[in-house]
């Protein structure tokens, strides 16, 4: 995935400031920033969800706003804070999703059983989505995404809100994933997870990017928190304001 | 008074940089105003005719009309504003009465109460010509009251509702009731001007005369008693209007508390059902493809979202009823039947709005503008279409001319893709996000009259879509019987194709700013 100059304003506040990005393909891409970056927003741009208001994103070699077909079917989503159809079952939800990609019905019903299999949703469990748990919420979104096979997995934070037990099961599936060839780029604040599991991070605040390269590159002998928040600009410690507490 | 600078507050934010939502601001203004003219000119007319029996008749009627209108048109029509959710205030450390005085202000500092004001000051002028400046001073007296009861039992109403039906299952239930309950009314209120129209002075004059006993009548009767040398009776209304004031409020303050804790989810339990993903979600009848899964889908939602429900349910009350009565009380059924097929279109008008940010899936698979719009289309026409024939049956079959219910069928369908020829591209350009609250009745948040406009706008462009139709039954005269199926099935047909055609081109080019229309903020 590569993003050139991508620009998003609302009303006066500009959200995303002319960002580059690369992902390069097998990576493991990891994108930091504090709330309010422009995280979702870039990913959004990415995905075609949002339209740009200058720049171009290219998904393995197709423009996403020029060329959408192309592009939208090597690509798995998982947006943040968006509503899924979440009156239908998960397995519906799943067979709905297949299908919208133009998969073979056969197909779908193989692929979706594993997937609620193995994320642990019941096959046969009639509840509809807007009853799920946060968690179980994203482990549906997830399997929404991964079910036609993208080549690249665009997920916007798919670790908030999730158990420990759901997300180490999401992080298996994710490196088996990028194991067999495939890319993956993710929003996240939770430290932890990304130095577990990324190749690549890059790390953005006001709608810029202000650094990027490789685990390791960004985080030298340190901790990768502490990069962070010294690239960021925040404050970590108190002076003598709160003496009250 | 804070809540009332919130309130303006958020109005005046959710103007700012928009400008079709200024102009639906503004339209939404207009009509305030027409109705506060219209109100006051109506209540002023007894005064103006010196008539003191119309006054005792219209004004009480007239004001337990509006305190009616208060109770129900925010539960069916508009939804209670939501900008001042209770549950947003559950943190803050403000006493409960400090809450519901705050929210009462804040709700009368809105174009409704203020419409809703200036048009029962018309009762004040005609008391004050009929009974001088005493009988005046009682009525402003009573009109003030009667706005204070109209703002509190919209408010108590929906508060209680809201709680009551905190669980889902629940609230999908009581919205379905309550559709069915709305949609009745209307046919009840014709029933009762028919039977007022039969009945004589003195018999409206009587029901007048216990409806100004009652909470609903009484703060608008209290100039009236002076004029009639009852001044007695005033306090006795007084205390009345000030003790339902103060049950509304209690109750309200009662329910309150229970909304501001805000959803508590019960697990229901699950059944287990057989078959594959792809048969359970795809109808037997649709091919297992996209085209099918859309569809499949949609007709799901129909039944499943409660919004969606309920107005399948007021559209089908209203299209059997409005007819039959027409057709009883002897006028042509024809012309309204081109309205109710309209209507039938009209459901489709925000349909994007409906799912809200659950489109981004469509989105992002990228279904081309043309599947969207027939699959969505195809999956209301399978609630839609056993309807409509439903609807020419009874109307023929009640006109006692059974020959004639193919030619209305006609005259149905016809309408119909009119109107989606109207409501398909307003869809598309002027979808709205509804709000993503556990509110059941919850449509808009905020200026919700000028929302509805659109959809009214659609439907008045539907049936002048259909002007030739209705020349073509009149040219035509008996061969119509035969012939007005076909005609009226191509006429649709082809309108629909025109309409959808454009809303596809608009929809294809604009799919990420559909997105962030319906999208809630």
């Amino acid at each position: 995935m590569s993003l050139r100059g991508l620009v998003k304003r609302f009303d006066t506040t500009v959200a995303v400031a002319s960002l580059d990005l690369d992902v390069p393909a097998g990576s493991f891409y990891g994108l930091l920033g504090p709330n309010g970056a422009g995280k979702t927003t870039t990913l959004s741009m990415a995905v075609g969800l949002l339209r740009p208001d200058a720049g171009q994103a290219r998904v393995l070699g197709y423009d996403v706003w020029a060329d959408p077909a192309r592009a939208k079917r090597l690509l798995g989503v998982l947006p943040d804070g968006v509503r899924m159809f979440d009156r239908l079952s998960g397995a519906e939800l799943l067979a709905y999703h297949g299908l919208l990609r133009g998969m073979d019905p056969v197909t779908v019903d193989q692929r979706s059983g594993e997937l609620l299999d193995v994320l642990e949703l019941g096959t046969g469990n009639r509840t509809l989505v807007v009853d799920y748990s946060a968690g179980m919420k994203k482990k549906i979104g997830l399997a929404c995404a991964l079910l036609h096979a993208p080549r690249l997995l665009v997920l916007d934070e798919p670790f908030e809100a999730v158990d420990p037990v759901s997300a180490a099961l999401i992080r298996d599936i994710l490196q088996r994933y990028v194991a067999g060839g495939g890319t993956v780029v993710f929003s996240s604040h939770v430290m932890a997870v990304v130095e577990r599991l990324c190749t690549h991070v890059a790390i953005m605040a006001e709608g810029v990017i202000r650094l990027r390269g490789t685990l390791g590159s960004v985080r030298g002998k340190r901790s990768l928190e502490d990069v962070f928040v010294q690239v960021v600009g925040g404050r970590i410690a108190t002076g003598s304001e709160l003496a009250w507490l | 008074m804070t809540f009332v600078r919130l309130k303006l507050r958020l109005i005046a934010n959710g103007l700012r940089g928009q400008a079709w939502r200024v102009v639906l601001f503004v339209i939404g203004l207009l009509f305030g105003v027409g109705f506060a003219v219209a109100g006051y000119a109506v209540f002023a007319v007894p005064g103006l005719l010196g008539d003191v029996r119309v006054a005792g008749a219209l004004i009480p009627l007239g004001g337990a009309a509006i305190v009616l209108g208060w109770l129900f048109l925010p539960l069916v029509f508009f939804g209670v504003d939501e900008s001042l959710d209770p549950a947003r205030f559950a943190l803050l450390p403000l006493r409960r009465g400090t809450l519901i005085l705050g929210m009462l202000a804040a709700s009368l500092a809105g174009v409704p109460a203020i419409a809703t004001l200036i048009a029962t000051l018309g009762t004040v002028d005609a008391t004050a010509r009929l009974g001088g400046p005493l009988a005046a001073a009682a009525q402003l007296l009573g009109v003030v009251l009667g706005l204070l009861v109209c703002a509190a039992v919209s408010r108590a109403v929906t508060s209680a509702f809201a709680t009551a039906l905190r669980s889902r299952r629940a609230r999908d239930l009581a919205t379905i009731l309550l559709a069915v309950v709305a949609a009745l009314l209307g046919p009840i209120q014709l029933l009762a001007l028919a039977g007022a129209q039969r009945a004589d002075w003195d018999r409206v004059a009587d029901v007048a005369a216990v409806v100004s006993w009652t909470p609903l009548g009484a703060p608008y009767a209290m100039g009236l008693d002076v004029i009639a040398g009852r001044a007695w009776a005033v306090p006795i209304k007084l205390a009345t209007v000030m003790a339902t004031l103060a049950a509304l409020l209690w109750w309200w303050s009662a329910t309150l508390e229970r909304a501001m804790l805000g959803a508590a989810t019960a697990a229901r339990p699950s059944a287990i059902r057989r078959g594959t993903p792809v048969a359970q979600l795809v109808l037997p009848f649709l091919p297992r493809n996209r085209f099918g899964a859309l569809v499949s889908r949609e007709a799901r939602y129909w039944w499943r979202e409660t919004r969606r429900r309920a107005s399948l349910i007021t559209f089908s009350v209203v299209g059997i009823f409005l007819p039959v009565m027409m057709a009883v009380t002897g006028g042509g059924a024809g012309p309204l039947l081109l309205f109710v097929g309209a209507l039938a279109a009209v459901g489709l008008s925000n349909q994007f709005g409906y799912e809200g940010s659950a489109y981004a899936a469509n989105v992002v698979a990228g279904v081309p503008g043309r599947s969207e719009l027939h699959a969505r289309v195809a999956g209301y026409a399978l609630y839609v279409t056993p309807l409509l024939i439903a609807i020419a049956v009874v109307v023929g079959a009640v006109t006692g001319r059974p020959g004639v219910i193919p030619s209305l069928l006609g005259v149905l369908v016809a309408a119909f893709g009119t109107g989606l020829a109207a409501v398909l591209p307003i869809s598309v350009r002027g979808a709205y996000a509804l709000p993503d609250t556990t509110n059941p009745f919850a449509l808009s948040s905020g200026g919700g009259l000028a929302k509805g406009l659109m959809s009214f706008g659609a439907l008045l462009a539907a049936v002048v879509g259909t002007i030739p139709i209705q020349v073509a039954g009149h040219l035509l005269g008996p061969a119509w019987l035969w012939a007005g199926f076909p005609i009226g099935v191509a006429y649709g047909a082809a309108a629909f194709v025109l309409g959808s055609r454009l809303a596809a081109n608009w929809l294809d080019r604009r799919m990420p700013e559909l997105l962030a229309a319906v999208t809630p903020r």
